[in-house]
């Protein structure tokens, strides 16, 4: 019973660290808040096309990119207005769909906050997958990546196809959301992005350090949390956020004190 | 003659209504210093962007020689702090630069004590050659700059300019820069480009100087300013010079 969740937390933490680092970098924390709200839906979708979890999640995330991109070429509307406006539209739609399909509500509660239960061989074959495939596609697309992070328009001008890019970036964030969000739920999913890769920033003195740092806080936590919860019976999203945080706050102490002593020297 | 290294003909740009280039042609041939001017909102940016390529006109064409490589300055760039890139990392960024090419290409463009520094720590100086020294990584024909100097003090004006001038020297390549410093482009004896939509008039500097419209855009006063300017210059450095243009353009 444990070793799928083993097999399983390491793969998503390995894809959160660097994943996590272009969330920092380049401010798309909305956006992974929005791709999370979206997940809902994407149950409800999966229920009703006869797929599975993973992949009425990522449909509905692969519409969800699309959609705000094309809004966002109209420039009508400030982009984390348009977020906000598909991410609020996209949970209503999965609340209601849930209701209408008639999925009981301490189901729906194991969505919002992960549960330990999620965890079965089926989807460990969709995440273990997934996973691989996207952590293989970063690698590929990272230098680029990286330049367009530092200048969208160098990046451009030395023919790094920025569109496509963007693009992939949105997807890979989407597999990631549907592969973890069964584990850390729609409410937290962003923290495990975000809270491990800031963790690395305070010591990384290069992206690839701050990206294998962040994958590294990332297994630590998730690995942490799954004795944390079973111990005292807690909602396993919540579990592991509060070890991201803890360990957030050890590492900035650490940091800070490191600072004072080198001023005083 | 040599196929020139870019060839623009007739573009038309048009934006929210308005013609952002109207009719612009312009050829960059081997060895050219095009220096680009006029006022702000004029259209220089835009310009540059559709000679790289960056984006299509509504009508006209853009040739590139064919294997042709342009090293690209870009007017702004803002690093988010949060990514930590140290320049040695970001000048290896997407291209195969070996340890050594980098050290070399850092002290050509005056950055060789930067390497270590996080490029978030930079000045507004400090980044500019960081930013030179990654568009020479590609040995380019074309260096292409977009007011590179604008956010310099004055006399970091003068040395990036200086450095600019040396690499032209140096290498085999061409400059094409837009530049809001007209007294350092004037100062300077290469080719003037002057647009507003349209392209008004274009030339060596003192004759550019001399013309009705570059007057009438930049004033008289700049315009014997300028002229004053390349007199004093020209002594400075014992040219043959015509004094008489000193006069015509008195008021």
């Amino acid at each position: 019973m444990m070793t799928p969740m083993l097999i399983t937390t390491i793969a998503l933490a390995l894809l959160a660290g660097p994943l996590g680092c272009f969330v920092v970098w380049r401010r798309m924390a909305y956006f992974g808040d929005g791709l999370a709200h979206s997940a809902l839906l994407g149950v409800a979708v999966g229920l009703i096309i006869g797929m599975s979890n993973q992949l009425g999640m990522l449909l509905v995330a692969v519409l969800f990119a699309i959609m705000l991109l094309w809004l966002r070429a109209q420039r009508l509307l400030a982009t984390d207005t348009l977020l906000g406006i598909l991410a609020h539209a996209a949970l209503s739609l999965g609340f209601v769909a849930m209701a209408l399909l008639g999925i009981e509500d301490a189901e729906v509660h194991d969505y919002l906050l992960g549960s330990l239960d999620s965890v079965t061989a089926d989807m460990l074959v969709y995440v273990v997958l997934g996973c691989g495939i996207s952590l293989g596609l970063l690698m590929r697309i990272w230098p680029g990546l990286l330049l367009m992070t530092s200048s969208e328009e160098l990046a451009h001008a030395e023919g790094v196809p920025i569109r496509t890019y963007e693009f992939l970036l949105m997807l890979l964030l989407g597999v990631l959301v549907a592969s973890a969000i069964q584990i850390v739920g729609i409410l937290l999913i962003t923290s495990l992005l975000i809270i491990p890769s800031s963790t690395a920033r305070l010591f990384a003195k290069r992206p690839e350090t701050m990206a294998i740092g962040g994958s590294v806080m990332a297994a630590l936590c998730m690995l942490g949390g799954l004795p944390f919860a079973t111990a005292l019976d807690l909602p396993l999203g919540p579990a592991i956020v509060t070890l991201c945080v803890a360990l957030f706050l050890a590492v900035l102490t650490g940091r800070l004190l490191v600072d004072r002593f080198k001023n005083s020297n | 003659m040599s196929e020139p290294l870019i060839e623009a003909k007739d573009l038309c740009v048009r934006r929210q209504g308005g013609l952002v280039l109207d009719n612009v042609s312009l050829t960059l041939g081997e060895r050219d210093f095009i220096t680009l001017i006029g006022p702000n909102g004029a259209g220089k940016s835009v310009l540059l962007r559709h000679l790289l390529k960056l984006e299509s006109p509504n009508s006209g064409t853009v040739k590139h020689r064919h294997g042709i490589r342009i090293g690209y300055v870009p007017e702004r760039f803002q690093i988010d702090p949060t990514l930590p890139l140290p320049v040695r990392r970001f000048l290896t960024l997407n291209n195969n630069q070996s340890a050594e090419a980098v050290e070399a290409l850092a002290v050509e463009a005056n950055c060789a004590g930067l390497l270590d520094k996080p490029l978030a720590n930079l000045s507004g100086g400090e980044l500019q050659r960081v930013l030179l020294a990654r568009a020479l990584s590609s040995n380019p024909h074309v260096l292409m700059l977009d007011e590179p100097a604008q956010n310099l003090d004055v006399s970091g004006q003068l040395q990036f300019y200086r450095l600019i001038d040396e690499l032209y020297e140096k290498r085999n390549l061409s400059v094409l820069m837009v530049s809001h410093d007209l007294h350092m482009v004037m100062s300077s004896t290469r080719q003037v480009v002057c647009l507003f939509h349209h392209i008004c008039c274009s030339g060596a500097p003192d004759s550019v100087a001399r013309d009705p419209e570059f007057v009438q855009m930049f004033g008289a006063e700049m315009a014997q300013m300028m002229a004053v300017y390349q007199h004093s210059h020209a002594h400075d450095h014992t040219h043959d010079h015509d004094h008489a243009h000193l006069h015509e353009i008195k008021p």
